[in-house]
């Protein structure tokens, strides 16, 4: 298994002194589904803009399908495919026109073209509405069309720039399937940034979670959860109750106790086994419970325990988390 | 690269037949430049009366009359008003991430120019010759003037009007093809070609005769592109009069006028399109 992804110690400042990426270091393997997970502005699309050539690194190196993407940026463009965002099809042409104009871009003849327009169309369930204007398109067709565009060249590596951002739960599940399916059936390497852990969860072979432009972890979804050491207990008193974490942390089982204000977070292996025990512990206490849950762990926690932060606090666009209502515990 | 020429020149033309305002743009542009102004604004009906009809044709080197004059300068004025939006697409396929998508795609940059320049330049060129067909139609409307051509106009002379039309389309489709490259707002963008527009008109012969002019304004006159294309048109129009020069000439300039622009147009594209 060759790597088709190189990079190593990425770094990109804007003129003006914006660094967008501060140190990006990773591997992808051929065929290999790879998450690249972090909060909005920690650096994915920039990193994706290095490896499809749009930006030129500042700092580091990167190696695409074989290619130093700074000294063969032609080579490299030969083998990528790319789905930005935000839908880039030409609204007023209709999706065949689209994928036409895409695959003249690509200097692929017309004749070639015409078979593999037909069977893009057909995979992603677009051939019904090949023949109308893109704007007509629904959020999910546009997706699919993007997807379409960018493995119009049969790419080695296709990247995908937040794909799913604003389609309702049930695009993304037939969104993801689409993606499944183009690494089963044509073995395309799959470079995918999503803020959404669930998808990074689910649909990831490996991933790297960055934050403020640099990698903070890199492994299966299964290995960097295990790093977080089993299960959580989150413990949450009512507001007046003392300060229980010693009687917390003396049920046996229990690993450690972190408080923030009346919340407790306890760590343990297997806590269902351990919940009775946790109640039992609390009234003598005196304190007032107000939940208890049991946790599995989730990539939101390894982006906690990676980067002191809730993953959450950086994805609302406004700075206004402090007054906002949210889970006690979750704001450090 | 020549696929993807053809493919970029495809996608311009999709684009501008879906849009049934810049269709009707050309046509509507020429007649009502010609309606409006070449019938209201004719210096044959300043003269004082009692003058004769001919007084101005010393002035208009040949032109039977000042409608016929200016109907042969509009091929200049026309061209470069429908040129004036050629950076338009560049400016929103950029504002709408098409720009970044043709971009990791392996098309070669300058296809990727060429295409768009050589559509935009051919379709700039088309309202020029409407605007003479125009004039000419309006010579058999009862109470219009219209556009009298003194002679039969060669082969020779129909191509040179071709060329001067094209060169000068094409150098101004590069000019504002740079300025959209080169710029990111809509609002800069159009204050600059609507800046430019008015300037250029006013240096060239299009409505007024070069031998009106002053001194000074008379030497930029002389190398307006505009009036060099312009010149071309009327020395095959009408009975050469007074011109300096043949088209040959003009042309030659009109050639150097265009390879300047173009090549300063194809650093701005390749500046813009490459990564930063």
């Amino acid at each position: 298994m060759h790597e088709t992804i190189v990079a190593e110690s990425l770094g990109k400042q804007f003129p003006g002194g914006v660094e967008a990426v501060r140190d990006v270091s990773f591997t992808v393997a051929s065929s290999e589904i790879y998450g690249f997970l972090g909060p909005n502005g920690a650096g994915k699309t920039t990193t994706t803009s290095i490896l499809t050539t749009l930006l030129r690194p500042t700092r580091g190196r990167a190696e695409v399908a074989g290619f130093d993407v700074s000294d063969r940026p032609e080579a490299v463009r030969r083998r990528i495919g790319l789905v930005f965002q935000k839908s880039t099809a030409d609204g007023d042409l209709t999706g065949r026109e689209n994928l036409e104009i895409a695959a003249g871009l690509c200097g692929i003849s017309r004749i070639d073209a015409r078979p593999r327009i037909r069977d893009l169309l057909e995979r992603m369930d677009l051939t019904n509405v090949a023949d109308r204007l893109v704007r007509t398109y629904s959020g999910g067709m546009q997706r699919r069309l993007e997807v379409a565009v960018g493995t119009i060249q049969e790419p080695e590596v296709l990247f995908l720039d937040e794909p799913t951002l604003g389609l309702d739960p049930q695009g993304r599940a037939g969104f993801w399937k689409y993606i499944r399916d183009l690494r089963a059936d044509d073995h395309v390497t799959i470079f995918l940034s999503t803020h959404y852990l669930d998808e990074a969860d689910q649909l990831c072979d490996r991933l790297s979670v960055i934050d403020r432009g640099a990698v903070v972890a890199s492994g299966t979804p299964g290995e960097l959860k295990e790093r977080i050491g089993g299960d959580t207990v989150e413990v949450t008193t009512a507001g007046d109750s003392a300060d229980i974490s010693g009687a917390l942390a003396a049920v046996p089982g229990i690993l450690s106790v972190t408080r923030t204000g009346r919340f407790y977070r306890l760590k343990c292996q297997k806590g269902e086994t351990l919940v009775a025990k946790v109640a039992l512990a609390i009234p003598p206490t005196g304190a007032e419970v107000l939940s208890l849950v049991v946790r599995k762990p989730s990539l939101d926690d390894v982006f906690l325990e990676m980067t002191g932060r809730a993953y959450r606090e950086d994805e609302e666009p406004n700075g206004s988390r402090n007054d906002r209502p949210h889970p006690p515990g979750r704001d450090g | 690269m020549w696929r993807e020429f053809v493919t970029v020149f495809r996608r311009e033309y999709l684009k501008w037949v879906r849009v049934p305002i810049w269709v009707s743009a050309y046509f509507v542009i020429p007649f009502v430049y010609l309606i409006l102004f070449g019938q209201a604004f004719n210096l044959d009906k300043l003269l004082p009366v009692g003058a004769p009809a001919d007084s101005l044709r010393p002035a208009l080197l040949g032109a039977p009359d000042y409608f016929s004059y200016f109907t042969a300068g509009m091929v200049g004025f026309v061209i470069l008003t429908s040129a004036l939006y050629a950076g338009t697409g560049v400016l929103f396929d950029k504002q709408l991430g098409i720009q970044s998508r043709m971009s990791a795609m392996p098309a070669p940059r300058t296809a990727l120019f060429a295409g768009t320049l050589v559509f935009r330049s051919v379709m700039a060129v088309f309202p020029a010759f409407l605007a003479i067909a125009f004039g000419l139609a309006f010579a058999h409307v009862p109470g219009l003037v219209g556009l009298t051509v003194s002679g039969p106009v060669s082969a020779v002379g129909v191509f040179e009007i071709v060329l001067a039309a094209f060169l000068l389309s094409i150098m101004f489709t590069a000019l504002f093809l740079a300025f959209g490259y080169a710029l990111d707002k809509n609002e800069a963008y159009f204050g600059i070609t609507s800046l430019l527009n008015l300037p250029i008109l006013i240096t060239s012969n299009v409505m007024f005769p070069q031998a009106t002019m002053p001194g000074w304004l008379q030497a930029v006159a002389a190398y307006n592109p505009v009036s060099l294309a312009v010149n071309v048109v009327r020395e095959n129009l009408f009975a050469t009069e007074g011109y300096p020069y043949g088209p040959a000439v003009y042309l030659l300039g009109l050639a150097a006028w265009a390879a300047l622009l173009i090549a300063l147009a194809l650093l701005v594209a390749a500046r813009e399109l490459r990564a930063h």
